[in-house]
């Protein structure tokens, strides 16, 4: 059975997995007799629903939330890769300034928002600030894990040609570093996801947060819309990942697991 | 580049061991400062390695070989005594790239091609492509990769990637080739294939002067024209065996009972080494 096959084989179990539980489930909320069961746990068809009746309003909220999302991560993204070359310069940088970057991220996102949008004066720059600022922590401290890790023998190799700091952080320490470059950005790519919609949660206009927002407010009947908007969210983080993961293949071919059979 | 030797011997295959020295390391010691853990690596160290010579460094682990090769390319500072490579400082010498280093590991970049990898020491001093394409294919003929240009470091074996490793050392033609182990992580069959291979390579680069550390009392004794016996910690020259073995020598010099006197005087002096 080759990869591909193997991996749709997967999907398909993981789905029939969450089915299985999410249907006895529902069926045990709907069957406890309380009036709002369909809106606390739908069943599975019933979330299916919105996405039938109102494709347009869910695409233009995951459209919304995904274009400033993604640039807020290209952003965080770039700004986390210049940072961690920056910190990873000298020990005392890096000493300096990752006790800032763990403080900064500790800073709970819910009370930055308005912070910042107070700031911006926007809620599209908002969120994108925000996508940016859960990415760019991710992205730094991986790519500065990555920097510091080559064969110190490599840079006598390199040193022993007498190049300087920059082609040495060309040719040795950045392509060492691209794999860890790579494994945080998949991790932050859903997460500034996250970021975008806690903005939107917290007001504003579009988006799928405001969805989720205003499915709540509108009472029980737009439950299943809650759940859709989620599952939107879920599945755009997973494609989000995916893409980065397809990227890194393109870009660094040569990393042990990309290696076909004739590797060693 | 007054530093680069005399080629008028270049047809010449017997090397002159009482020539001028290219490499003079003389009462070197070096410490390595860490407060009331110092450690001393090398104390009193002298030798010469003539120019065109190959001078290998022999002795137990730990003995501060790597670090006197370290010392030699100007990679670590002297604590006391003097180096002098071609007459300068080994710090001059490295700004001018007169060294080739050659690892223990073969330290090639797995995003580079063979020929990619071969190229680097030239594509870092900005040489034009067609220049840098020229020297790669010679090197990679020479080394026997030719077929290999286009391949990744990981689909070649150890002992193909340590050729690629000399390739890369040789590519700027540098004056002296400084050699760690070069063969200390491959099998024992390749290993004695690869020393083969070296003495062949180095008779056509006749002008290199090679700096070669080893474990190996046979791969020092085929391939020197002088061995340097290092005492354990801290390392002190213990004895200087001149191999005075004809060249060119070829792998059938090794069932020759001048070579097995040779060895066994190593191996003698090395066991005095390691029990003083």
């Amino acid at each position: 059975m080759g990869g591909r096959s193997r991996r749709a084989a997967t999907i398909a179990a993981t789905l029939l997995l969450v089915l299985g539980v999410w249907y006895p489930l529902a069926g045990l909320m709907d069957a406890s007799g309380d009036e709002l069961a369909s809106s606390k746990l739908p069943y599975p068809h019933s979330v299916v629903r919105p996405v039938l009746e109102n494709p347009g309003t869910l695409f233009d909220a995951a459209w919304a939330t995904l274009s400033t999302a993604l640039l807020g991560f290209v952003v965080g993204g770039a700004i986390g890769i210049v940072l961690s070359v920056v910190m990873a310069q000298a020990r005392w940088i890096e000493a300096a300034t990752l006790p800032y970057l763990l403080l900064a991220q500790m800073m709970p996102l819910i009370a930055l928002v308005p912070l910042i949008r107070s700031i911006v004066k926007s809620d599209s720059l908002t969120r994108l600030l925000m996508a940016a600022f859960v990415t760019f922590f991710i992205v730094t401290l991986s790519a500065l894990r990555g920097l510091k890790d080559y064969a110190p023998a490599a840079d006598e190799l390199f040193r022993a040609y007498d190049i300087g700091r920059l082609k040495r952080l060309r040719h040795l320490r950045f392509p060492s570093a691209m794999p860890y470059i790579f494994s945080g950005l998949k991790l932050a790519a859903p997460l500034s996801l996250v970021g975008a919609i806690v903005v939107e949660l917290m007001n504003a206009r579009s988006g799928l947060g405001f969805l989720m927002l205003s499915a709540l407010t509108f009472g029980p009947a737009q439950a299943p819309m809650l759940w859709a908007a989620m599952l939107v969210t879920l599945a755009m983080g997973l494609a989000l990942s995916r893409a980065v993961g397809i990227a890194e293949r393109l870009l660094t071919p040569w990393q042990m697991r990309f290696r076909g059979e004739g590797g060693r | 580049m007054d530093d680069v030797p005399d080629r008028s011997g270049a047809g010449m295959v017997a090397v002159p061991v009482a020539g001028p020295a290219a490499i003079t390391v003389d009462r070197v010691t070096k410490v390595f400062d860490g407060g009331d853990r110092s450690v001393t690596a090398l104390e009193d160290v002298s030798f010469e390695v003539p120019r065109g010579g190959f001078v290998s460094l022999i002795g137990p682990s730990g003995c501060g070989k790597s670090t006197l090769l370290r010392l030699v390319a100007g990679l670590l500072p002297a604590s006391g005594g003097e180096i002098a490579v071609g007459g300068i400082a080994p710090r001059e010498a490295r700004r001018k790239r007169q060294f080739g280093i050659v690892f223990q590991q073969p330290i090639l970049f797995d995003w580079r091609t063979v020929a990619q990898n071969v190229g680097l020491p030239m594509e870092l001093l900005g040489r034009s492509r067609a220049e840098i394409d020229a020297r790669v294919t010679e090197l990679l003929g020479l080394v026997g990769l030719a077929d290999f240009a286009d391949h990744r470091p990981w689909e070649l074996s150890g002992g193909m990637q340590q050729r690629v490793s000399i390739a890369r050392a040789l590519t700027l033609a540098p004056p002296y080739l400084l050699m760690d182990e070069p063969f200390g992580a491959l099998d024992m069959i390749t290993r004695d294939r690869m020393a083969d291979e070296l003495l062949r390579i180095w008779s056509e680069e006749i002008d290199t002067t090679v700096l070669f550390i080893t474990h190996s009392i046979p791969e020092a004794v085929l391939l020197s024209d002088r061995v340097v016996v290092l005492s354990a910690r801290p390392g002190r020259v213990a004895a200087t065996v001149e191999i005075d073995l004809p060249r060119p020598r070829s792998a059938e010099v090794r069932e020759t009972p001048e070579f097995f006197a040779l060895e066994s005087e190593l191996r003698r002096q090395l066991l005095a080494a390691e029990q003083a």
